[in-house]
């Protein structure tokens, strides 16, 4: 973007750094003084192709390449009429193909390719398919509506919540200065022992505590009564999932088929360990022991040895 | 833990009588696929019989002792161990016509190394073989998926020899034998014998290395009969001593039979008919293995082709335009 220039006046970024490009539908760029000089009466004509232009179709440009601009522009143009969705075809392969006229379209106007005919087709279009145009439009709006519906009372939802935090950080303030000043005049004018009054003090602080801490968790609840009971409203929440009963650890048994194998504290006990070599000093820092090649062997000794493969039948 | 391994599950089998139908049943497999055209009355004369394939197995499992014991570095008893299970293991399925003995041998003391984590290189494993190393080398590495997959992929193996160990371990411990490492030298002698008999496919290894103990306190005219009863079975497990008994029995007569004396000139008769009815497209020497494995190698690369050109086609015909090169 440094070198950015706007091609009438010639001023650069560098040269101003607030430079502002604008782009109308051409896809000529031209930076906003020039654009405030030239369309001072609403309207004029591109300084590079002399296309009759409106000023209030001047945007900032947001791409670095003018014709970005200027497709974005056209598409977005052209998809408020081709709007249709999915579900309004019978199959994939005459949705992919209206896609692909759609994309036609697009590229044909931007390149500014047989641009007759295609402003032909797509009139054409419209009035083959107005009922639909004006329906698609209606939905649109519908479901902006239901956005905006569905954010304000998030918005609300989070003003009550965040009122209710305010009380509720405002009562327990308030009792601790109580609970502080009841404890100064217990201690004041009670005849017990000084200690035995501070701790029960904090024994009933701790036992309050215990208390609040769990209804807390149920306030997020509207507030409001507002409802929505539309039927487009579960699109915008996350699928939710369907979870399976959870895992339960099972320890997992030995299955030796032979007699049992000692334990491992038994090793010492009952003498095993005294006829296998102990580990030397590196290979105990290794981790290795030599009560678990011992335990190896043993419990290999006795795994199958009632091992007995019955004909089947 | 045995009791829930593969070997136990897939690889145990109830009695020889079962090993031998099922190694009956790949030979007659083998016949009906390749001998159509031979007459059922001199069948025999042109391919091996079940017996006399058993026979070359046989003659293998000693070339592949002898070759596991000349192997230099030297290699642990659990390699010889789990490469003879393999061997055993592919011979159950597979006819002696089909794979020869002498290649499947190699390529199982090969992959036994490798699962037992006895790191050889492939220099060092072919220093091992006499004759054309690289013919070897390619032997074994055609061999070597087709074994994995007639194995199923089991491959860990129980061998007998930690049993034994935690055997001494416990009759030290235990039983009042005084110096029990003097039955070491027979029992490793009797373990060995025993890799040469179908024993590991009947019995549990600990049974092996129980009866492997027992047979070498025979030879020095000691007793453990009380130590097995009492200590080792004890309350618990006197029911099953039974059937312990009789798995020591059979395990020890499987192990005499191994003394045996074998032909020599038998064995040489078979290894000439042997090398005539073997499967030409197995065999590495023959014109029909060459083309096959040219035409897969083809095979690969036009496959490979294929997928290339297909994909260039789709990437041209959904952006609507050709790459060219960013100087162009």
């Amino acid at each position: 973007m440094e070198d950015t220039i706007c091609p009438r006046c010639k001023t650069t970024k560098f040269q101003n750094p607030s430079l502002k490009m604008m782009v109308n539908v051409c896809g000529h760029a031209l930076c906003e003084s020039c654009v405030d000089l030239l369309f001072l009466k609403g309207s004029g004509s591109c300084p590079d192709c002399r296309i009759a232009l409106r000023r209030n179709n001047f945007r900032v440009q947001l791409f670095e390449d003018a014709t970005v601009e200027k497709e974005v522009d056209i598409r977005k143009r052209v998809l408020r009429d081709f709007s249709k969705k999915e579900e309004d075809f019978s199959s994939l392969r005459d949705y992919n193909d209206y896609l692909e006229e759609v994309e036609t379209i697009i590229y044909n106007l931007t390149n500014n390719i047989d641009v007759i005919n295609t402003n032909k087709k797509i009139e054409d279009y419209k009035k083959s398919n107005r009922e639909q145009i004006m329906k698609s439009k209606n939905k649109m709006s519908r479901e902006e509506y239901e956005l905006e519906e569905l954010l304000e009372i998030e918005k609300q939802s989070e003003l009550s919540r965040r009122n209710e935090i305010k009380l509720e950080e405002m009562k327990t303030k308030k009792k601790k200065l109580r609970e502080k000043e009841a404890l100064i005049d217990e201690l004041m004018f009670s005849n017990a022992n000084a200690q035995n009054i501070v701790e029960t003090f904090t024994q009933q602080v701790k036992e309050f505590k215990e208390v609040e801490t769990k209804p807390a968790s149920k306030v997020t609840q509207f507030s409001t009564g507002i409802q929505f009971g539309r039927q487009n409203q579960s699109s915008f929440l996350p699928v939710s999932i369907e979870e399976g009963p959870l895992f339960v650890y099972k320890p997992q048994g030995m299955v030796t088929d032979g007699p049992y194998p000692p334990v491992e504290e038994e090793l010492s006990t009952l003498g095993y360990n005294v006829h296998i070599r102990t580990e030397t000093e590196q290979e105990r820092a290794g981790g290795f022991v030599s009560s678990i090649a011992c335990m190896r062997a043993l419990q290999d000794a006795l795994a199958g040895l009632y091992h007995v493969k019955k004909a089947i039948a | 833990m045995f009791a829930t391994s593969t070997q136990c599950k897939h690889w145990m089998f109830t009695s020889e009588d079962e090993l031998n139908k099922l190694r009956e049943n790949a030979n007659f497999k083998h016949i009906q696929t390749y001998g159509r055209q031979v007459s059922e009355a001199n069948r025999y004369e042109v391919f091996l019989t079940p017996d006399e394939e058993k026979l070359m197995v046989r003659k293998y499992e000693y070339h592949l002792r002898d070759f596991c014991k000349r192997f230099q570095p030297p290699m642990p008893r659990c390699v010889v161990g789990t490469a003879f299970h393999y061997f055993k293991r592919f011979y159950i399925n597979n006819s002696v016509m089909n794979y020869h003995p002498k290649e499947i041998m190699v390529t199982c003391v090969f992959l036994a190394c490798k699962v037992e984590e006895f790191n050889v290189s492939m220099m060092q494993f072919l220093a091992n073989i006499k004759g054309d190393r690289d013919k070897a080398s390619d032997i074994i590495l055609n061999n070597e998926l087709l074994l994995m997959q007639q194995l199923n992929f089991h491959l860990s193996i129980h061998n007998p020899f930690r049993p034994v160990e935690g055997l001494f371990i416990d009759i030290k411990t235990r039983c009042t034998l005084n110096d029990p490492e003097r039955l070491r030298p027979g029992t490793e002698h009797f373990l060995e014998r025993s890799l040469l008999t179908d024993a590991v496919l009947l019995y549990s290894p600990s049974q092996v290395a129980l009866a492997a103990i027992l047979h070498a306190a025979s030879k020095l005219q000691e007793n453990l009969d009380s130590y097995v009863t009492d200590t080792l079975f004890g309350v618990e497990g006197r029911g099953k001593l039974d059937e312990l008994i009789d798995a020591v029995r059979g395990i020890r007569s499987m192990v005499k039979m191994v003394d045996v004396a074998v032909d020599k000139n038998h064995q040489k008769l078979l290894e000439k008919k042997l090398e005539k009815c073997r499967n030409p497209e197995n065999n590495p020497d023959s014109e029909i293995y060459k083309q096959r494995m040219q035409a897969m190698l083809y095979d690969d690369d036009e496959l490979y082709t294929q997928v290339v050109s297909e994909r260039q086609n789709l990437d041209d015909s959904t952006l609507g335009m050709t790459i060219t090169s960013p100087g162009a």
